[in-house]
């Protein structure tokens, strides 16, 4: 029953602050790589910058393509973060202690890829100086009914609060962190991030509130962020497919089944690359497991609703959109390895108790989800756009060039580097949450059995 | 290993993980005693419950007098239907939730919530008119069974579907909910076996505790049952949402095509769920005799959810408001006059003020929402908010003329060009006699359905207060005192 | 006067020791906001005797989000009235869409103000330590004393007295 392990503080600071204050070997290496990948998707950027949009496969009527569907899927990622830290800490989950900050940082990394996906997407960047009310000068503002007024406004509000989130909780680690740098400039720097944290009975009762009091701030703006995502393809009628109500909760259920899908994947990286299976236990593989039945279930429910209301009208253009989705080249094959990623391959292989206690297979399990979630968002775009009706002179259809694929492959390599460079500088796993739940921690013996408990303060 | 924490006298109401006696022996003494004999007050409520009842039958009669082909006068049956199915049958989602997450705060309210999957049966009555109000699916309108009279596939689906499925699945969920209070009972019903007064009700529950012992293969048996009943009666309510939601009412609005909608529906029913548990504590507190068992910890987890459920609400509502506010296509635009800014507008405003804004600025104050009267005050506010949300779609709905006829046009409302409903819906259809009849009726009959199984099965569970009793301990640590919670599985 | 502050440090386990120090300087005359308890991690409150810190936390987040929801409004229904551009036949004050960016200003003020509150009631940022050890991130238990200089060796006292394993001296600003 009591599979976790009792550690003392000391020992905790050991095994949680080797990647910060020392070198993991693949560290060096595995950085420069993402920088090269980087590297390259950023000069693919700078060949469209230079010639223009074209160089990417767009065309008409498909004018979103595949860095609109990055954009969706990072967001989508994004909201793991809050998901997993909020909500389990507002329902006091205990294995959420070692994962809410890898869940956070991703949350913020991936936030910044989307936004970067705007960027590459426009092809003329510099117009993204419209997007913000600015003064009269130039005489001319936004347009608040457009969604693309209320996207940057809501992102921005979440990118906000979720690094205020990330740094407040980060705040007693920093003070540790400062307590053991070695160095010229380590322990300054650490000593003014951690504010002059000493561990009082009043800043520890006040990151206790703050976290609780964040997560319930934040948790809303995440509901927030998606759904007006979702309305930058709902609210119009031009593309069929695209106009339906239902897109606000359906991407967000679909945003959590990535993003959990995505903090599983990390968990796993943590267990293998820093050695931290003392801390991140095949139970926590089982509680995320377990948690991942549930949103994915919720998740094929949205989908199998969006799907019947679809063919309700049965109105022949959208009869038409979902043959082209589900029957015609190159859709159809796409379509297949969707439905069986996100769904049908993972969902009952985490109905196996040992598959969900198995870091290895729920690695897996969940690098097919997110295969699946990125398909799931290019299947809503580009055969809904190619199937566009009204106002459209000339057909073509879409397939990414390499210009895209390579900027594609830079938010990836761009959200890994984040992460690692974190991780260099910053303890990956909350240092004071795990110890708490060390002292928090206690069992209760009813007869010949030995029940886990934990202490709660309210006596 | 449990103790007592209450030191001197307590004036307010209590707080924590609260139970009022330190042996199990005493509890079980203490609710198998308050449980024997009826009180007066069980008694008015039946009496007031079945006069109720009965006004509502002859209301029903009055309006059966008229026959079911003129649907505008069905409009309040279908809504206080579809009410019942919001309120009584979403109710024991207060149990199956928290006991699926493991909350140890809702096991003095486990009971009182399960209850109401008994008042299931009832509305099982109430569903059976609808069959007759809903018109088979030749008139021509778009509904989940595709069905259409010139396709060679299509012209093959049965025409009474939406009939055939609610009504599966209207008894799936009436079982399953039943089940899942006989099998949670069990365990109480042999307590009333082996230590209840003689009578009818010890009758029965040796009857229905069959041959509870207690042996640790029945009592795992019974969490891992409950566990799966649990999760069957929660898809189930989701489905019949659905499928009441769609075939009972948006099929039969021409134009509304809100996915949506139906989950919607499902979530609405959550909220008045809780909503309605908390009225039913409040009742078992101030006049069931329960003072002592339901304390504010059981408020506060309530008031959480139904703080959460609020906003939620405008979330869901929210979403599809946007969506069919912007596409003004010619349907949607009717759907919006009809349902939301035309003749219902004044109960929409009062929906939306007591269903999302009152509970979102009084509940967001947490010492509202750890007290006894701003949760009561605040359902109270939702479950009316509920009945005029039924109320405006419901009616609305059926005072639709041509539901049934296949010579009106079923795609769209048509709007004059000044934007106005077409004159038959131009007014709201208000009440006549028989309908507040009905309407007091379905109530009456609600509350004794309850009363009558709350006589028989003690509606505060006893083995779950003992289990808390096994996983709760009070405990010194170093110079405080703390409150040590047992997680068994 | 300047003053002055002294540590003692406990280990790990002697969590009731500590306690016991505490008492110790209540009985010689400390007031409970002369000396504090620094740990490095979060006990159950009231662990080592010490008082329920109290704080005003949630009027932060409710004044950020009056702010946040006021400029929001200033912004939506400003830019609009500087702009008039009917666009997709909706008013130029359109409720819904103001309604998101009112929302997300709203949220974001919230945000925001509850950071700032939750360092000022943290009584952060600290510019002098005080007597502090690094240490205490590692598990040790501190009891600060913060007083007069006069009134130092004195609490030196109570605290060897009392079983600390270490002391150490500091300074505060005056």
């Amino acid at each position: 029953m009591q599979e976790h392990i009792q550690l003392t503080q000391k020992e905790v600071n050991r095994d949680l602050l080797e990647g910060v204050l020392g070198l993991p070997k693949w560290w060096l290496g595995a950085t420069s790589f993402l920088v090269l990948v980087i590297l390259i998707g950023l000069a693919a950027y700078a060949y469209e910058v230079n010639k223009g949009i074209g160089v990417a496969g767009l065309g008409r009527p498909v004018l979103w393509g595949a860095y609109i569907t990055n954009f969706v899927f990072w967001i989508g990622i994004s909201h793991a973060g809050i998901m997993i830290s909020a909500i389990l800490r507002l329902t006091q989950a205990e294995w959420r202690r070692p994962v809410t900050r890898a869940a956070e940082v991703m949350t913020i990394f991936s936030l910044i890829a989307a936004l970067s996906n705007i960027m590459f997407h426009v092809g003329r960047p510099w117009r993204l100086f419209w997007v913000y009310p600015y003064d009269f000068s130039r005489g001319i503002f936004m347009n608040v009914r457009s969604p693309f007024v209320w996207d940057p406004s809501a992102v921005m509000t979440y990118l906000i609060g979720s690094s205020l989130f990330v740094f407040v909780a980060l705040i007693p680690d920093l003070a540790v962190v400062r307590d053991r740098a070695t160095g010229k400039y380590a322990p300054r720097i650490y000593s003014i991030l951690c504010l002059g944290w000493r561990g009082t009975p009043r800043q520890w009762r006040l990151q206790a509130i703050a976290g609780i009091l964040l997560s319930a701030l934040v948790l809303p703006v995440f509901v927030s962020v998606h759904s007006i995502v979702s309305w930058d393809f709902a609210i119009a009628i031009g593309v069929e497919g695209w106009h339906s109500t239902i897109f606000a909760p359906y991407f967000i259920i679909g945003a959590i089944h990535s993003g959990v899908s995505a903090v599983a994947m990390i968990m796993a990286l943590v267990v293998w690359l820093w050695k931290m299976d003392n801390y991140l236990r095949p139970d926590h593989f089982d509680a995320i497991g377990r948690l991942l039945i549930i949103v994915a279930t919720t998740w094929f429910f949205f989908f199998f609703v969006e799907w019947i209301f679809a063919l309700y009208t049965l109105e022949p253009p959208e009869i038409k959109l979902r043959e082209l989705q589900v029957f015609e080249n190159p859709y159809w094959w796409l379509f297949l390895i969707f439905l069986l990623t996100s769904f049908f391959i993972p969902v009952p292989m985490w109905l196996f108790k040992n598959v969900r206690r198995s870091p290895m297979l729920m690695f897996l399990t969940t690098v097919l989800v997110n295969i699946g979630m990125w398909l799931e968002r290019f299947l809503i775009i580009i055969p809904g756009l190619a199937r566009r009706t009204p106002l459209t002179f000339d057909w073509g259809s879409y397939h990414p060039s390499i210009i895209e694929i390579l900027i594609v492959a830079e938010t990836f390599a761009f959200v890994a580097l984040g992460m690692l460079i974190f991780a260099k500088f910053f303890p990956l796993i909350p240092l004071f949450d795990v110890k708490e739940g060390m002292v928090f921690r206690d069992t209760i013996k009813i007869g010949r059995r030995i029940v886990p408990a934990s202490i709660r303060e309210t006596p | 290993m449990a103790s007592h924490n209450g030191n001197g006298r307590h004036h307010g109401p209590r707080e924590g993980l609260y139970v009022p006696f330190s042996t199990q022996g005493d509890v079980v003494r203490d609710l198998i005693g308050k449980h024997d004999k009826p009180s007066d007050k069980w008694w008015s409520g039946v009496a007031a419950g079945a006069i109720l009842l009965v006004l509502g039958i002859i209301g029903f009669a009055l309006r059966l007098s008229d026959g079911v082909s003129d649907r505008i006068v069905w409009g309040y049956f279908a809504m206080m239907f579809a009410f019942v199915l919001t309120t009584a049958q979403a109710a024991p989602m207060v149990a199956i939730a928290p006991r699926i997450a493991n909350g140890h705060w809702r096991r003095p309210i486990s009971r009182a919530a399960e209850l109401w999957t008994a008042v299931g049966l009832f509305n099982m009555l109430l569903f059976i008119p609808m069959l007759w109000i809903l018109p088979p699916l030749t008139d021509g309108r778009r509904s989940l069974w595709f069905f259409d009279p010139e396709d060679p596939w299509l012209s093959r689906v049965p025409i009474y579907s939406p009939h055939i499925w609610a009504t599966l699945a209207m008894l799936a969920l009436v079982v399953a909910g039943v089940l899942l209070l006989w099998l949670s009972a069990m365990p109480d019903l042999a307590l009333i076996r082996d230590n209840g007064a003689d009578g009818w009700r010890k009758r029965w529950a040796t009857r229905l505790s069959k041959n509870w012992v207690g042996t640790s293969a029945q009592w795992n048996m019974l969490h891992h049952r409950m566990g799966i009943l649990g999760a069957f009666y929660f898809m189930m309510l989701i489905f019949v949402h659905f499928l009441i939601s769609v075939d009972f009412l948006i099929a039969l609005v021409p134009g509304w095509i809100d996915a949506l909608y139906p989950i919607t529906h499902a979530a609405n029913a959550l909220q008045a769920g809780v909503a309605t548990v908390i009225l039913t504590m409040v009742v078992l507190r101030q006049w069931g005799g329960y003072k002592e068992y339901i304390t504010l910890e059981q408020f506060w987890g309530v008031s959480k959810l139904l703080f959460a459920l609020s906003l939620l609400w405008f979330w869901f509502w929210f979403s599809s408001f946007n969506v069919l506010w912007y596409g003004k296509k010619p349907g949607e635009q009717g759907v919006l006059e009809l349902l939301t800014v035309g003749p219902y507008l004044p109960v929409f405003i009062s929906v939306f003020v007591l269903c999302f804004a009152a509970p979102l600025f009084v509940m967001m104050w947490n010492p509202i929402r750890k007290s006894v009267w701003g949760p009561t005050i605040m359902s109270v506010g939702v479950l009316v908010g509920t009945f005029l949300d039924r109320l405006r779609l419901y009616v609305a709905t059926y005072s639709i003329p041509g539901i049934g006829d296949p010579h009106v046009d079923k795609h769209s409302i048509h709007l004059d060009e000044s934007g106005r409903l077409p004159l038959a819906l131009r007014e709201a259809h208000f009440p006549e006699i028989p309908d507040i009849m009905m309407a007091l009726g379905v109530i009456g009959g609600c509350v004794l359905v309850y009363l009558l199984f709350a006589r028989l099965i003690p509606p505060i569970n006893i083995w779950e207060q003992k289990e808390l009793m096994l996983y709760k301990v009070h405990k010194t640590y170093h110079r405080t005192q703390v409150l040590v919670l047992g997680k068994p599985r | 006067m300047a003053k002055r502050s002294v540590l003692g440090l406990f280990p790990e386990e002697r969590i009731d020791t500590a306690a016991d120090a505490m008492d110790a300087l209540s009985s010689a005359g400390y007031t409970s906001s002369e000396y504090e308890v620094l740990t490095g991690t979060p006990y159950p409150e009231g662990t080592f005797g010490e008082e329920e810190p109290t704080h005003k936390l949630f009027r932060w987040p409710l004044i950020g989000a009056a702010c946040g929801f006021v400029v929001g409004l200033l912004v939506t229904a400003g830019s609009q009235l500087a702009y008039p551009l009917v666009t997709g036949g909706k008013p130029i004050l359109s409720i819904p869409p103001m309604a998101i960016i009112l929302y997300e200003g709203t949220m974001l003020g919230a945000i925001i103000f509850a950071v700032i509150g939750i360092i000022i009631e943290s009584r952060l940022p600290r510019i002098f330590m005080g007597a502090y050890d690094t240490k205490i991130t590692e598990g040790y238990i501190g009891v600060t004393v913060t007083a007069d200089e006069s009134r130092m060796p004195n609490a030196e006292k109570v605290l060897r007295d009392a079983g600390a394993e270490e002391i150490k001296r500091g300074w505060e600003s005056s």
